[in-house]
């Protein structure tokens, strides 16, 4: 009956109550949203970073992470092979040689990371393969051909590999688009030329169109201009055992687009094959192996398992190996229950006003009820009743609009989060976990804010309550 | 049988500068099964002696024996209990929970105490019926009249079976028609069920009811009269 009792006076007065569930509802929803925003940018950012760039767990000699030395390979690799094959939790494993050096075009030249790989396997532990811009090339599927690269899009930029071009064929595909003939008529004149880079390209856009044709239009037309010349070559140099320099030329076979512009402005993928014979490292020696595992938990129970297995080797593990995205996850995670803490207690300070203009309204009710036999427990009770369920009816109806919110596009700031390695669009993710986590705070504000008020309630004497107009 | 004992019974109000004997030293019995009428003009300490009597108050001075317990020995705690189980009140302004229907208010105090569904379901239609209310069980206060509302309330203070049911100024705010209805019911529920009723009232129509009429004035006892 307290608790029936309790649900009907929080309708008593429905505008005051209304307020106030909007107001937990907006506070639990921007909280809750901001949360979700940053855990689904970090997740997203794990998961990239997991499944595209360095996997779950690195083997290597201990001291090759210092200055990739050419000649610090993974000794008696059949073993090391042999034991991470047959630990439990590992997914799928790839060997990997790597070595920096020079990437060189007509244009310009970059110093990257050059990376021999088995394609097949390497398919196993990571899925850049699916990142491939359709029509640059399938690096991944042409066995048997030598001397082929893989290339992020940025490197590709860099290098002026890719370009942009205006052609009868990007205005038709505009056309075709919508865009207006006015626009298309202030880049018809361009029809023909080539641009050797983004920047200039942008450039001599700025330069004719309007700022309402470029923010309608200025991404569909950079997209279209896009340009990849096919079997577009460039020279890698780099010094082999000997420390002789020597290189080769390669033809670009893919350019991947991922949502890091670090990691796709350095590294360079070619064939093991290609490179064991450049540099005159054995069909055995290669620098690391890289392991992909069955469950992202398990991450830390098996490199501690393989780093006890071998122990002339480095293990590490996602964690150890990019410490900036571990603090950063670590971080999120105090950075929400800051957050969530902050907005909870002011919304706390709302609730307790009304329940205190509750109790106040209710001075003559509450004499009754003690007169005729209700004990402070069970005022407390309903008071502490009525103010969790305010918090509680705001507090679901935030979390419902939640998971009605699909994600949110930082378009505009596509650059600056994938210079970090985030994505533009990023999709909110809450786990149940946070969820429950969410509801028992929201217990706790309406507890926490029913004390003052309920305290006032039981103080109140009986018979000079029952004389209060 | 003796179910009240007010024995020599003062209360004074200490405001700032001035002392309020609002009850000078009044004693007084009451059997089970009494009708009583205390009337007395306003400012004479009706209230004040019925919310002693109900231990709503505590006495400066004096005891108040229910069933030869003391009120003003129990604690705080124990004494809500005492009041629930042994005491049922009648408001002059009805004081019935808006938001519950005349069933809900009725079957609040059975609640309070743990009774059964199906004891309280039975309960609750008795008392309904016996106010004249069973096809207004599910209104709430709000779509009853004054005097449905206050018969609500009786029905209310009788839920708990108590041994007497204090009603203060219960036909103050009612008209002729609901008024006599409502002593109507209340005499009929001494009569049959030998409830006792003490009424503080300065309403004639309930001190013609009444079969004990207790003057008092200035906190004092003036007259004590029993009408057969």
């Amino acid at each position: 009956m307290i608790w029936k009792t309790a649900w009907k006076n929080v309708w008593r007065n429905k505008v005051r109550s209304f307020v106030v569930i909007i107001s937990v509802t907006i506070g639990i929803f921007g909280g809750v949203f901001m949360v979700a925003v940053m855990n689904g940018a970090m997740e997203q950012r794990v998961d990239a970073a997991l499944n595209e760039e360095i996997a779950h767990i690195h083997i290597n000699d201990p001291a090759f992470r210092d200055n990739y030395d050419i000649d610090l390979t993974i000794p008696d690799l059949d073993s090391v092979v042999s034991i991470v094959s047959q630990t439990p939790g590992v997914r799928a494993f790839t060997a990997r040689t790597i070595i920096t050096g020079m990437a060189n075009t007509a244009a310009k030249s970059a110093g990257v990371q050059i990376i021999g790989i088995n394609p097949e396997t390497e398919k196993s532990v990571f899925r850049l393969y699916e990142t491939t811009i359709p029509g640059t090339g399938d690096f991944f599927a042409t066995p048997g051909s030598h001397n082929m690269a893989y290339i992020g899009q940025d490197l590709a930029k860099e290098l002026n590999i890719i370009r942009y071009v205006i052609d009868e064929n990007v205005l038709d595909s505009l056309r075709g688009k919508g865009v207006p003939g006015k626009t298309l008529d202030k880049l018809a004149p361009y029809s023909g030329t080539r641009f050797r880079s983004e920047k200039t390209f942008k450039k001599e856009m700025k330069s004719v169109l309007g700022v309402k044709e470029q923010q309608a239009y200025g991404a569909m037309i950079l997209k279209e201009a896009w340009s990849f010349r096919q079997r577009s070559k460039m020279t890698l140099t780099f010094l082999d055992r000997n420390l002789v320099q020597t290189g080769a030329v390669f033809r670009i076979a893919g350019i991947f687009d991922i949502k890091n512009s670090m990691y796709e402005m350095s590294q360079v993928f070619v064939r093991n094959d290609d490179l064991i014979s450049l540099t005159g490292l054995g069909p055995d020696e290669v620098h690391q192996l890289v392991i992909a595992l069955n469950d992202l938990g398990s991450t830390e129970t098996v490199a501690a398992s393989l780093a006890q297995k071998l122990p002339g080797l480095e293990v590490m593990d996602w964690k150890e190996i990019q410490p900036d995205l571990a603090m950063m996850t670590d971080l999120t995670q105090k950075y929400y229950a800051v957050f969530m803490a902050v907005i909870l207690a002011a919304l706390a300070f709302g609730i307790v006003n009304t329940m205190l203009m509750v109790v106040l309204e209710r001075t003559k009710e509450l004499g009754m009820l003690t007169a005729i036999g209700m004990n402070k427990r069970r005022v407390f009770n309903m008071i502490m009743l009525e103010s969790i369920f305010l918090s509680m009816v705001g507090g679901v109806a935030g979390m419902i609009v939640i998971t009605a919110t699909r994600g949110i596009n930082f378009a505009n700031y596509t650059e600056g989060l994938e210079a970090f390695g985030f994505t533009a669009h990023i999709y909110p993710s809450i786990t149940p976990l946070f969820f429950i986590t969410v509801t028992l705070l929201i217990i706790a504000t309406g507890v926490l804010s029913s004390i003052y008020p309920a305290l006032k309630a039981l103080k109140l004497d009986p018979a000079e309550a029952l004389r209060t107009e | 049988m003796k179910i009240l004992e007010i024995k020599n019974v003062h209360k004074i109000y200490n405001s700032s500068e001035v002392q309020v004997h609002a009850v000078n030293g009044i004693s007084l019995n009451f059997d089970k099964g009494e009708f009583a009428a205390i009337v007395g003009p306003s400012g004479s300490g009706k209230t004040t002696l019925l919310n002693m009597i109900g231990g709503l108050d505590k006495p400066t001075e004096g005891e108040i024996l229910v069933d030869n317990t003391n009120l003003a020995k129990l604690k705080s705690s124990s004494l809500i209990d005492f009041r629930m189980r042994n005491i049922g009140f009648v408001f002059q302004s009805y004081n019935l929970i808006p938001v519950l229907t005349a069933k809900e208010n009725v079957e609040f105090i059975m609640n309070l105490q743990k009774w059964n569904r199906k004891s309280r379901d039975r309960r609750t239609f008795e008392l309904l019926k016996s106010v004249g209310l069973e096809e207004r069980a599910n209104s709430r206060p709000a779509k009853l009249s004054g005097g449905q509302q206050q018969r609500v309330a009786v029905a209310r203070a009788l839920a708990s079976k108590p041994k007497f049911v204090l009603a203060d100024e219960p036909t103050a705010n009612l008209d002729t028609k609901s008024t006599e209805t409502l002593l109507d019911i209340m005499e009929q529920l001494n009569r049959e069920e030998g409830i006792t009723f003490i009424f503080s009232t300065h309403d004639a129509r309930v001190v013609k009811k009444a079969r004990r009429v207790i003057t008092i004035e200035d906190g004092k006892v003036i007259s004590d009269e029993r009408k057969n």
